[in-house]
């Protein structure tokens, strides 16, 4: 089980590196997207159940609840990740229209060279 | 009491918001020109009746609940209400109202009118969510909606400078999010539950110091920590805030300075008592401190009208901040000082730039050196930018001195007095520089150029009068602010009524 | 923006149906499979924008024009709030159970579940669709 939350922590440290260090526009939106795939890795991690199955109640299973409700794993965190996926898809997509208009404004993806409001 | 209101002042934004797109299309077919103006207007109405009939069961000492879809908590979602609550909903949709008015003057020339009031009203949607809400995953999904219609709205003019502020703002705002989502996943690993009252019910036992605070709890709430005060702007993590307010359309940035404001103090307000109850008094007092000094200090240095207000309200927040965290130290002053600079700060703050877009829209230009003599032109808008620059200096008898004497004495109160004489400081230091910037813009010689400007149109006059009106009756009478913020600091402190009155009374 | 060779086209004319029925499963089947609103008006987006880069942008405007996307946007949201105002209307709280519960396992069951994906899948596939007409309008006019 370790295993999951340590890639977790590594695709949080990697989006974060890439968001500190890189130097094109188009490679902060793809370290911001790791970042929170690893934070969403980290949250359905922390619903698991040793040896658990999904929590999905079928024909067969319907018949023994309590049995069934301390197998399953927990939805709920499943439920946020999906909320928070969806959130980050709305970010992504205005991202990536504010860097096609950088683009045509500065003509450089450089963040460092959007500098016109500091003068 | 209208039933269903809590969950209505939150539908009734949102609504009009998905519909704004199709009042757009058939405006253009049936060539009615205002009619997203009006319809917003009337969204935003209704909204604040709303919020006015739920605030005397509130002000009773009676904390309204709303199951979501009939499931009592913890298992389901509910909305909470308390004297916070109602303090922070009835500025949202007061000053919200006010914006919508202006807005509908100074975005006359703009084409997509439908989309930036569709995109305001997910905003303000967005900022009441947050107040009203007693589920920490709602806050942070509402939150994300606040955040991202804002993204969208400053750069909604597309010239260079607003894509790059929005730029900023984006990435800064989506790393503080994410930390707030890391802070609740913690959270609920440790926990096992998702409710504002349930968590401080499961985590009392760490409260009052009973059993060692573990490592997860701690982690938590530096994340949650670190998340709010990027959202508030805090140094050092205000970078995105000038760049922002610079670049935006000026009702955007009375939008973001006034209601935006409100919601980053109320987790501010409540993080020392629910959900963890541990004690953050010195982090607050000490970025309190920071972000006054600094934010002041880079004023004094600016040309740009609006980069000049927008790091006066890092300033001002700091005032806030260190009042509650004052407050954490047993000082009740502090508290109620900080909940009050918040009520003023954003009257007066949304003020001010709506005097900037006023002389934005009118002349073209907002730095100090292009603009100059215009009193004679604008009498009503230097007037209004005159009681706003002394409310903001504190000077008596407007609002802004009853909130900054209040801190004053809450800073001797909780045995501080350092604290005091650098909130004088800093008091003396915004005078200075709004005395600046209104003699440089209003006064003095007026060029060619601006000769023949008029004063700006009654729809961005409405607005700004009233806020005035309102800056020097809280001054004249502070009892009516007392009335609003006595409740609303009383329930924050009072986290056990809140958890017994959500959970028992359910 | 023009299409592109005659392979990519015919094939994507083939699949198109196909990848359209399995989106609209994905959103009907919301309560009793892994899946929802989310995904399945992804996947109906997704079958739509691969015929817009195989035939060009000027005639997928005949067809799926920017104003039938915003329209479409428009109809699932407020399909979603009515649906939530429903419940405020028969008298309990929003968003409130008013539709019948069926058996285990059946397609009409779950409560407002059902139309509220249905609602989700339109508004999301048209989302979708806009974003990505919205992005294709701002490079191309940057062409000219």
């Amino acid at each position: 089980m370790n295993f999951n939350y340590t890639i977790a922590m590594l695709l949080i440290a990697l989006g974060f590196y890439c968001l500190l260090v890189k130097r094109n526009l188009i490679k902060l939106i793809i370290g911001l997207s790791v970042m929170t795939d690893g934070i969403h890795l980290f949250l359905i991690s922390m619903g698991y159940r040793t040896g658990g199955i999904a929590p999905i109640v079928t024909s067969e299973l319907s018949s023994n609840l309590s049995n069934f409700a301390s197998r399953a794993v927990d939805p709920l965190p499943q439920a946020l990740v999906l909320t928070s996926i969806v959130i980050n898809i709305c970010i992504l997509a205005l991202a990536l229209s504010l860097s096609i208009y950088a683009y045509r404004h500065y003509g450089t993806l450089d963040p460092y060279k959007l500098r016109r409001l500091r003068e | 009491m209208i039933p269903h209101a809590p969950i209505l002042a939150i539908v009734l934004p949102l609504f009009a918001a998905f519909l704004m797109p199709l009042v757009g299309l058939l405006s253009k077919r049936y060539n009615a020109a205002k009619a997203c103006d009006w319809f917003a207007i009337a969204a935003m109405i209704g909204t604040i009746l709303l919020v006015a009939d739920m605030a005397p069961t509130v002000w009773g000492g009676h904390i309204l609940t709303y199951k979501l879809g009939g499931w009592s908590p913890p298992w389901g979602i509910n909305l909470a209400i308390d004297g916070l609550s109602i303090q922070m909903a009835l500025m949202i949709a007061g000053l919200g109202t006010l914006v919508i008015i202006y807005s509908a003057g100074y975005m006359q020339r703009d084409t997509r009118k439908d989309l930036f009031y569709a995109l305001t009203l997910l905003a303000i949607t967005g900022m009441m969510g947050i107040v009203l809400t007693g589920d920490i995953f709602n806050f942070y999904v509402f939150l994300e909606i606040m955040s991202v219609s804002s993204y969208a709205l400053i750069a909604f003019r597309r010239d260079s400078n607003a894509i790059e502020a929005g730029i900023k703002y984006l990435f800064i705002g989506s790393l503080g999010t994410s930390l707030i989502l890391m802070s609740v996943a913690m959270l609920y690993s440790f926990v096992g539950s998702l409710n504002i009252a349930d968590l401080g019910a499961k985590l009392a036992t760490y409260r009052e110091g009973a059993q060692p605070v573990p490592a997860i709890l701690i982690a938590s709430l530096a994340l949650f920590v670190t998340g709010v005060m990027i959202k508030v702007a805090m140094v050092p993590f205000h970078a995105w805030l000038a760049d922002a307010f610079t670049a935006a359309p000026t009702t955007i940035s009375a939008l973001l300075a006034g209601p935006g404001a409100v919601v980053g103090i109320y987790w501010v307000a409540r993080l020392p008592y629910l959900p963890f109850g541990l004690p953050v008094g010195i982090i607050l007092i000490s970025l309190g401190l920071l972000s006054m000094v600094v934010g002041v200090l880079m004023a004094l240095t600016q040309h740009d009208f609006k980069r000049m207000l927008a790091y006066h309200v890092i300033s001002q927040k700091g005032y806030m901040v260190l009042g509650i965290g004052l407050g954490t130290l047993g000082s009740v002053l502090g508290a109620q000082g900080g909940l009050f600079h918040l009520l003023n700060h954003s009257t007066y703050k949304c003020m001010l730039f709506m005097c900037a877009g006023a002389v934005l829209f009118r002349t073209g230009s907002q730095k100090f050196d292009e603009l100059g003599g215009l009193g004679k032109n604008m009498p009503v808008t230097a007037l209004t930018f005159l009681i706003g620059a002394l409310a903001i200096s504190g000077i008596p008898p407007l609002n802004g001195f009853v909130s900054k004497y209040i801190i004053y004495l809450g800073g001797v109160e909780a045995g501080l007095p350092i604290v005091t004489a650098i909130a004088v400081l800093v008091s003396a230091l915004t005078f200075a520089s709004f005395f600046k910037a209104f003699s440089s813009v209003f006064l003095g010689q007026r060029s060619e150029r601006l000769r023949e400007t008029q004063e700006a149109p009654k729809l961005m006059l409405f607005p700004m009068l009233m806020m005035a009106v309102i800056c020097v009756a809280i001054g004249l009478l502070p009892a009516l602010g007392f009335n609003i913020v006595g409740p609303a600091q009383s329930a924050a402190e009072n986290s056990a009524r809140y958890i017994s009155q959500v959970i028992g009374g359910i | 923006m023009a299409g592109m060779t005659v392979i990519v086209r015919t094939i994507s004319r083939l699949l198109f149906p196909f990848i359209f029925l399995f989106g609209v499963y994905v959103v009907f089947h919301g309560h009793l499979t892994p899946g929802g609103g989310f995904p399945g008006g992804v996947i109906i987006a997704a079958s739509v924008v691969t015929l817009i880069l195989a035939y060009g942008i000027e005639r997928a405007q005949e067809r799926v024009s920017f104003l039938s996307s915003e329209v479409l946007d428009v109809i699932g949201s407020a399909a979603i709030a009515i649906i939530g105002l429903l419940g405020i209307l028969l008298g309990t709280f929003f968003l409130q159970n008013v539709f019948p519960l069926g058996g285990l396992g059946q397609l009409f069951s779950g409560g407002n579940f059902l139309p509220l994906y249905l609602g989700v899948g339109v508004k999301v596939a048209g989302g979708i669709l806009l974003i990505f007409y919205a992005m294709l309008f701002a490079l191309w006019s940057e062409k000219e």
